[in-house]
């Protein structure tokens, strides 16, 4: 009986050893190690920055192999720099403060986006909205589950409405039921989807509005680069060439002299946007990472962390403040 | 049948989920990662009866989309059994549609139908019917020869004799093709909630994923397989009930 209970115990110590041994936990790279950097989202005009950076040779004259990788819907850049599959990552700031309400030891290096792209599209022969309260009575579109539902909430919130004087419906990739006019107010991306519904909309004879959410209060934290805090604490040198690189990267390509050659390197994998689409795409980009030239690409914008920090426990996404300042780790140039 | 059923998925999940607890523990990672025992008994009490009512949702459409799927693929595989031309014809046609994966057919149904019931139903339909369809194929084409020739050299094979024979002989294939298919079915309407629908544990799991939230996610699979493992050991009853009362018959 004794000989089964240690032969069975052996067998799963194995397989755990068989399986932990397959999975590279907390990869670090060194210097002259190859670097992974898993993106947010496919890439478009949306990550032009992080493209230049490596095609233009940024990273390379760093001294570091930097491999960008695309991410995508299944894809978690903080669950990858924790099992070793990536050591830098790009991650909005619901997903940051998720994965630190988790006990997640990630860090926050540079901030992309100033402006949250995220905002919703209308027919603005329709209608016109010009305060959260014109929202009332209009069938809004949200990715229940997704920051544009905590992102609506919060601004209803904040104009003390409730769900009832607005209809949600859900929304998935399908634009049809926006289309159909069955859902009055959607969610886009302003500088990606915006584009190009707008475009569909007019070859249709019809023009768009976008609303804002920043312009009435709610700044919740787009994409921002991240990487783990093993990552900062035993290779800062590392994370500073990354990160400057990196940034160097975004200030070439939001640079208008430099926008054919952006156009180049990012139609190299978005191959279904046409130039004239990704030229306009890159005018709204630029806005939306440096709105104020004053201010540096990769700023970390601190009260708009605190903020989002704010709505995600108002809204009860995570159970305690999990302090999300002391996350924050601008590097130098950022 | 049926208390074996749960058990033996019992112990699946145990040691899924003892096997996860056990990467967590190895290799030191975060709840965010793998979440903890205690963590996912939180999300189980906090969720169950949500879920609960999800899974059955999907589990009532899984099984309209079944018996529909059950009811097309007998007739399709009675009519494609023969060794004539429109019998031939089905067989391609069900082996070249089956083919394409359904999420490339899901962007079409949902302009046509719109993301809800109907959607989810045709999709658990289509996933389950054609894999149906073809056992049924092969099991009505097979001729059971030393039971047919007799009443064929009798003259008194008609269609419906043929078909009675052949299911009868092949009854335990036709009970586990269609308790197999229940597997499908629910994968099937699973899938169309994620994509399409509004409603349901498909749809629940995406709004877990979307939070990162992987504890939903293993209480979900654990209702999930539950209910599926009580579905089939009661599918399974009832064939052995009918084989018993047929062969009594």
């Amino acid at each position: 009986m004794h000989s089964h209970c240690a032969l069975y115990r052996l067998a799963i110590w194995t397989l755990l050893l068989i399986i932990g041994g397959s999975i590279p936990t907390a990869g670090t790279a060194t210097a002259g190690e190859p670097i992974a950097y898993r993106l947010k989202w496919l890439i478009n005009a949306s990550t032009a920055g992080d493209v230049v950076a490596r095609q233009q040779g940024f990273f390379e004259r760093a001294g570091l192999e930097v491999e960008v990788k695309a991410g995508g819907p299944e894809r978690d850049a903080i669950r990858e720099l924790e099992l070793g599959y990536a050591q830098f990552g790009v991650a909005s700031a619901d997903q940051v403060i998720r994965a630190l309400a988790k006990g997640a030891s990630v860090v926050v290096v540079a901030q992309l986006f100033q402006v949250n792209p995220l905002q919703w599209i209308y027919r603005a022969a329709d209608f016109s909205l010009t305060k959260v309260e014109d929202l009332a009575g209009h069938t809004v579109g949200i990715t229940y589950g997704g920051n544009d539902e905590t992102i609506m909430r919060a601004l209803l919130a904040s104009a003390g409405m409730d769900a009832g004087q607005v209809k949600l419906a859900s929304v998935r990739y399908d634009y049809t039921p926006f289309f159909q006019k069955q859902v009055a107010v959607w969610p886009v991306y302003r500088n990606t989807q915006g584009i190009f519904l707008a475009d569909k909309l007019k070859a249709g004879g019809e023009t768009v509005a976008f609303f804002d959410p920043s312009r009435y209060g709610v700044r919740f934290v787009a994409n921002s680069v991240v990487t783990s805090r093993k990552m900062l604490d035993q290779h800062p040198e590392t994370v500073l060439q990354f990160t400057r690189a990196l940034l160097d990267g975004w200030q070439a390509a939001m640079d208008p002299a430099n926008e054919e050659a952006t156009i180049t390197a990012v139609a190299e994998h978005d191959r279904d946007t046409a130039d004239e689409v990704m030229r306009r795409q890159l005018a709204v980009t630029r806005q939306m990472i440096q709105p104020d030239p004053s201010i540096p690409i990769g700023h970390i914008d601190t009260a708009a962390w605190q903020q989002t920090e704010t709505i995600m426990l108002n809204q009860k996404l995570i159970d305690k403040p999990v302090s999300v300042i002391s996350r924050l780790h601008p590097q130098s140039g950022s | 049948m049926l208390h074996r059923r749960i058990y033996q998925f019992l112990i699946v999940y145990g040691l899924g989920i003892g096997l996860l607890f056990g990467i967590k523990m190895t290799l030191g990672l975060s709840d965010y990662v793998i979440p903890g025992p205690a963590g996912v008994w939180h999300t189980a009490k906090a969720e169950f009866v949500r879920y609960i009512g999800d899974v059955l949702d999907t589990f009532f459409v899984a099984v309209v989309g079944q018996v529909l799927s059950i009811l097309m693929a007998l007739t399709v595989g009675v009519v494609g059994r023969r060794a004539t031309w429109f019998g031939s014809f089905i067989k391609v046609a069900a082996y070249n549609v089956q083919a394409y994966p359904i999420v490339a057919i899901a962007p079409i149904l949902f302009i046509l139908l719109g993301d809800g019931f109907l959607t989810r139903l045709v999709i658990a339909a289509m996933i389950c019917y054609f894999p149906l369809l073809l056992s049924i194929i092969g099991i009505m084409g097979e001729p059971v020869s030393d039971i047919e020739h007799f009443y064929r050299v009798t003259g008194r094979l008609r269609w419906q004799l043929e078909v009675k024979i052949r299911a009868f002989e092949n009854l335990n294939k036709l009970t586990t093709v269609v308790s197999g298919s229940a597997t499908l079915a629910m994968a099937g309407t699973i899938v169309a909630e994620f994509i399409a629908a509004n409603a349901g544990i498909g749809y629940s799991i995406r709004i877990a994923l979307y939070q990162s939230d992987l504890s939903k996610i293993l209480v979900a699979l654990f209702i999930i397989g539950i209910t599926l493992s009580f579905y089939q050991g009661i599918l399974e009853l009832i064939g052995a009930g009918v084989k018993r009362a047929w062969a009594a018959g």
